[in-house]
């Protein structure tokens, strides 16, 4: 039974990072759903930004730039630019992190539009300088737009599920 | 002002060397390490090609399997709008059957007067088409991804598919291969941003570029002459002016949205193709 128990709480305290892997394998968007290709959003750095601000010790780096490696095989963008989008928003979270005194929600939720906007432009940088990849502007920014706006709604779901699981 | 600037420098160097209890590397050490596979792959030395190749494989593969529930709910989707749609159909079809049947004598007489018509012209029948390599593919992921609109197909190398050949589903043309590993090769779809093709209009001698623009029903036709106003229902055919393609592969169709406005869009539906044919199709 104790030997049951154990294994449970490994696969609940994976699941962010299987969460962050199978996103990176598989692109589901909200917009496939309602025929509304408008709503989608990146629930990877939603996910980074979350667990590297109130559980770091539950996300390592390195699943975050190996992540970023399969997204980029995925997508056919330059390897290693997701890797370094993703560990920009990081470094951006772990430096928010250490300078905030008193944690608040909405304070999390307006420094994550900084984070966002680093994130995205060294994403912008590469992508412009290392491949001959055109983008789509308006849909990135849609997509960080809708990914600053269900940061929230997240930070609930994520904060409930740490607390359901480690209660004890 | 300046305790504050140490400040923000040990911040700063607290956040990128720190490693924690379950942190194996430092976040200094996996940026370094991603500057130096950018750089690496953007100068594609030989070593990177074969290992990009051995990932790409891999990670496509894993790809499939995780993409699975939702190739099922799909299905799922399809087959129950399928049902409804299908006594509908058969309705219409009905319909067009006989509608065909007679196009058919009259099409026989127009072939026939045609041919005559190309003998007294003096014009062979010369078929400049070269096609000594077609070979059937099955789509293994249609990634919806904000920069590329592409698909990955299960045949690569091994299975003799190289870069820039052509890829057709239902005799309407997809894309063309753009990246080709041993096991796959990926597609990039006449709806992305980068797919330039020179076309023709119908019953026109209008040249111009088809380029996308991420949408399969609003693509965008650029270099037309000044002053040329597009009619709706004209079907857009290759011009085989890039001496690649073939002249005549009917591409596009210009039709009338609810706002009265002409668009151009897709004739083949990437997001429906599962089997597509990937030739060589290019001129002598």
């Amino acid at each position: 039974m104790r030997f049951l128990n154990i294994i449970k709480e490994k696969i609940f305290r994976s699941l962010p990072i299987i969460f962050l892997y199978f996103f990176s394998f598989y692109h589901f968007q909200l917009a496939e759903v309602g025929k509304i290709n408008f709503f989608s959003f990146n629930f990877q750095m939603i996910l980074i930004y979350f667990y590297i601000l109130k559980f770091p010790e539950e996300l390592g780096f390195g699943n975050i730039f190996l992540a970023g490696i399969i997204n980029d095989t995925v997508l056919g963008t330059p390897l290693g630019s997701t890797s370094l989008s993703y560990l920009t928003l990081s470094f951006f979270t772990t430096y928010i992190r250490n300078v905030t005194l008193r944690p608040a929600m909405t304070a999390e939720w307006f420094t994550f539009i900084p984070a966002l906007f680093f994130s995205n432009f060294v994403y912008l940088i590469i992508i412009n300088n290392f491949s001959n990849v055109k983008f789509y502007y308006i849909e990135l920014l849609q997509n960080t737009f809708f990914t600053f706006l269900f940061f929230p709604i997240f930070y609930y779901i994520f904060s409930q599920y740490q607390k359901l699981i480690f209660k004890d | 002002m300046a305790d504050y600037r140490d400040d923000f420098i040990i911040a700063i160097r607290y956040a990128l060397l720190k490693k924690g209890a379950k942190q194996k590397f430092s976040l200094f050490f996996l940026i370094l390490l991603s500057l130096s596979i950018i750089t690496l792959d953007k100068f594609s030395f030989p070593f990177m090609n074969g290992v990009r190749g051995v990932l790409n494989d891999f990670v496509y593969r894993v790809s499939v399997v995780s993409s699975q529930p939702e190739v099922f709910r799909k299905f799922i989707f399809k087959k129950t709008s399928q049902h409804y749609n299908v006594t509908k159909e058969n309705k219409f079809l009905k319909k067009e059957i006989e509608y065909l049947k007679k196009q058919k004598f009259n099409n026989t007489f127009l072939l026939s007067e045609n041919q005559i018509l190309k003998k007294t012209l003096d014009l062979s029948e010369v078929n400049n088409f070269e096609q000594n390599f077609s070979i059937f593919a099955k789509v293994m992921l249609d990634q919806r991804s904000p920069f590329l609109k592409s698909i990955l197909i299960n045949k690569g190398t091994r299975d003799k598919v190289e870069k820039g050949m052509t890829v057709f589903n239902k005799e309407y043309l997809l894309g063309s291969v753009i990246e080709t590993n041993y096991l796959s090769s990926r597609v990039l779809l006449l709806t992305d941003l980068n797919s330039k093709i020179p076309v023709i209009i119908e019953k026109t001698n209008v040249h111009a570029i088809l380029e996308g623009t991420g949408n399969k029903k609003k693509l965008y036709l650029n270099y037309l002459p000044e002053n040329y106003e597009m009619k709706s229902d004209q079907i857009i055919f290759t011009s085989g002016k890039d001496g690649f393609l073939k002249a005549g592969i009917p591409v596009a169709k210009t039709y009338l949205n609810k706002k009265n406005k002409i668009l151009v869009k897709l004739l083949g539906d990437p997001g429906q193709a599962l089997i597509v044919n990937v030739t060589n199709g290019q001129i002598k």
